[in-house]
């Protein structure tokens, strides 16, 4: 009898530990307090297949020594991003790095990010290096991005290129119900043109400064850059929650002595003139966990659609003049002075979100929209991720660029661009 | 007559009277509990596991900061995808900083920042008496049920219902409620804990929810070390540097 017992319990503690769910964990790098070393990153596998728009000036410019081809051009490329962060109690240094594999003759090497920072206090801080900035509150457009890299609005949150600096931080908060927090950065650019590729005219440093406040519980930031060689510009910026699911956000920015880059008489030219842009948007979270982001954006150095008609007619002059110096001045222009996917000035974007719809799990299709509203063309892109396993990535994005013609979007070199990527990070 | 209406105006004075009585012993009854579940200011390690319908899971490891009553921030520590996220909670105000994007956004409290069933405001809770108002439902031998209603709109539930024990004034479970009085979730608060530097409290919150049947989400507490730290760690231009505090 007391072998039975034995058993009995033998067996219903074993089932216990069995079915006992395991709570602990390892805490990740807890034990180097003092310094610690991170690295990390993501490859990015991207295939990507093209339907070109051979009518468009931009496809004659890009392709036009190159015969007649097929309608369907792919790409296949890598992408890695590699990471490292080293940190002690008061100094670190970061890197960011990017590179891109085609072909073995055909890769690259981008240093996005290399800076140094030194903690003056838990309120206080100086780097210097190259680092990414990124000030404003729109998600696809940021009027006051003084300082920020140039945002792709396909992709607002693709890793991008910082600039060299030295900036400075600090930080002071009150006991106050109005103003909680004030925050100041000041940053010092040095000058991008060099003599000899190596010197330059230290007249021709820029400063770039912000203060932020938490005022009202409303995000406010006040911010200019001083410069003798690029425009003067000064800015402001808010964004607040207006309800437990309502995010409201907007920017202004004003530009002394902006440069334009525009055509007159089939000929490049630069205008200068005081600008202002703006953006006023908002972000809603619905009951279904919809996330629908909605912005409207006005450029006040863009084109207007006179200007743009000017550009497209020029592009169309050099290549009908068949003439190659002149076709490779058109593309050179084209890519220095005129890149970007929206280069005129009021857009309509509009974003929505939904994580498992149908509950068909780890799976969120996105559509956005950016809408041209002087000429009424638009890019669709319907991005649908799946995310089946921890740390990876599968995206089928289709893009559709839609317009009469002479219009901004349908005037770009595809008419229709579908990728797969697969994502992996480490 | 006269005598009437003077004994109506007595009654109605003492009963309104009691009444805030029973309303401010609730509402130091929940003072108390915050208390009881987390110390003002302290640095945590927090483990998140998501349970899909399909019996997949997803889990996070998150190193928390909090301090007073309304100041909370977070970063992820893993998986590698998430890693070097952060998320600052001020009172009504949250925010987001993700590294490739290198801004902290205003997010709110109805999102969720890990999926799942836990939402901005379970993750990055403050003290209940911030944002709630107490009233006693009910009380018995071994325990308390609380009522408690929004102080404001911007605050995640509507109404809360809190089993609260009496001996050791731990809350052991909450049901979330819309204005509408719909039930949203269930949190369970289990496996009571020393951890020390005397911090006795549930290292395990369960949650579930009829709107999101078969999911479950786990929360469970590793270290929690009582600790302070200046204001100014929570704020937007500290955010990327959370780690620095480990």
């Amino acid at each position: 009898m007391m072998k039975l017992w034995f058993m009995v319990a033998f067996i219903f503690c074993h089932c216990g530990i069995l079915f006992a769910q395991d709570y602990s964990f390892e805490i990740p790098q807890k034990e180097a307090k003092e310094e610690r070393l991170e690295l990390g990153g993501y490859l990015d596998g991207k295939y990507s297949v093209f339907h070109s728009r051979q009518s468009s000036p931009f496809y004659q410019l890009q392709f036009f020594d190159q015969g007649n081809l097929s309608q369907y051009l792919t790409q296949y490329m890598l992408e890695l991003y590699l990471n490292g962060d080293y940190q002690t109690k008061d100094i670190g240094f970061h890197l960011k790095t990017y590179s891109t594999y085609d072909n073995d003759s055909a890769a690259d090497f981008h240093l996005l990010e290399g800076y140094g920072n030194f903690n003056l206090s838990l309120s206080s801080f100086v780097q210097a290096g190259k680092r990414m900035y990124n000030w404003g509150k729109g998600y696809a457009f940021n009027p006051v991005g003084y300082v920020n890299p140039f945002k792709d609005p396909e992709n607002p949150e693709l890793e991008q290129a910082g600039i060299m600096s030295l900036s400075f931080e600090a930080i002071k908060n009150f006991n106050s119900n109005a103003l909680k927090t004030t925050a100041l950065t000041v940053i010092v650019v040095p000058p991008a043109e060099k003599i000899n590729n190596r010197y330059a005219e230290i007249k021709n440093t820029d400063i770039a400064g912000k203060i932020y406040s938490l005022l009202w519980n409303i995000d406010v930031d006040v911010m200019g850059y001083y410069s003798k060689v690029n425009p003067i510009r000064f800015g402001a910026d808010f964004s607040t929650n207006i309800r437990e699911n309502i995010e409201a956000h907007g920017e202004m920015s004003y530009s002394k002595d902006a440069t334009k880059n525009i055509i007159i008489n089939k000929k490049p030219a630069t205008m200068v003139q005081d600008a202002y842009s703006y953006l006023l948007g908002f972000r809603y979270l619905n009951r279904w966990n919809t996330t629908i982001i909605a912005e409207y954006y006005h450029n006040g150095i863009g084109l207007d659609k006179a200007e743009y008609t000017e550009y497209i007619d020029f592009l169309q002059h050099s290549i009908d003049s068949a003439n190659q110096s002149a076709i490779k001045q058109a593309l050179g222009y084209s890519q220095g002075y005129f890149k970007g996917v929206t280069l005129m000035q009021d857009y309509l974007y509009l974003k929505i979100n939904q994580p498992e719809p149908f509950n068909w799990l780890y799976f969120t299709p996105s559509v956005f929209v950016i809408y041209n509203l002087k000429d009424r063309s638009l890019l669709l892109a319907t991005p649908l991720s799946y995310k089946p396993f921890t740390n990876s990535e599968f995206i089928f994005w289709p893009t559709f660029l839609i317009g009469s013609d002479g219009t901004e979007f349908g005037n770009k070199q595809f008419q229709q661009r579908l990728e797969l990527r697969m994502q992996t990070y480490f | 007559m006269v005598r009437m209406k003077k004994a109506v105006i007595i009654v109605a004075i003492m009963a309104i009277a009691v009444s805030f009585s029973f309303a401010e012993d609730a509402n130091q009854l929940l003072k108390t509990v915050d208390e009881k579940l987390m110390p003002e200011s302290y640095a945590a390690y927090r483990r998140l596991i998501n349970e899909e319908p399909n019996g997949k899971k997803k889990e996070y490891i998150f190193f928390t900061v909090k301090k007073g009553k309304d100041k909370v921030a977070m970063l992820y520590l893993s998986p590698a995808s998430e890693k070097g996220r952060a998320t600052l909670r001020l009172g009504d105000n949250m925010w987001l900083y993700i590294p490739n994007v290198g801004k902290p956004i205003r997010i709110t409290s109805l999102q969720s920042v890990v999926g799942g069933v836990f939402n901005n405001a379970d993750i990055l809770r403050l003290d209940f008496s911030v944002e709630y108002n107490a009233t006693i439902l009910e009380q018995n031998q071994t325990g308390y049920v609380l009522n408690l209603k929004a102080k404001n709109k911007t605050v995640a539930y509507d109404k809360l219902k809190m089993w609260v024990d009496k001996k050791t004034l731990l809350v052991t479970k909450i049901e979330c409620y819309s204005a509408s009085d719909m039930l949203i979730k269930t949190l369970d608060f289990k496996e009571i804990k020393n951890f020390g530097n005397g911090v006795i409290s549930p290292s395990i919150v369960e949650t579930y929810s009829p709107l999101y049947k078969g999911y479950r989400s786990t929360m469970i507490y590793s270290e929690i070390k009582p600790r302070k730290f200046p204001d100014e760690v929570f704020t937007l231009n500290y955010i990327p540097k959370l780690g620095d505090l480990r």
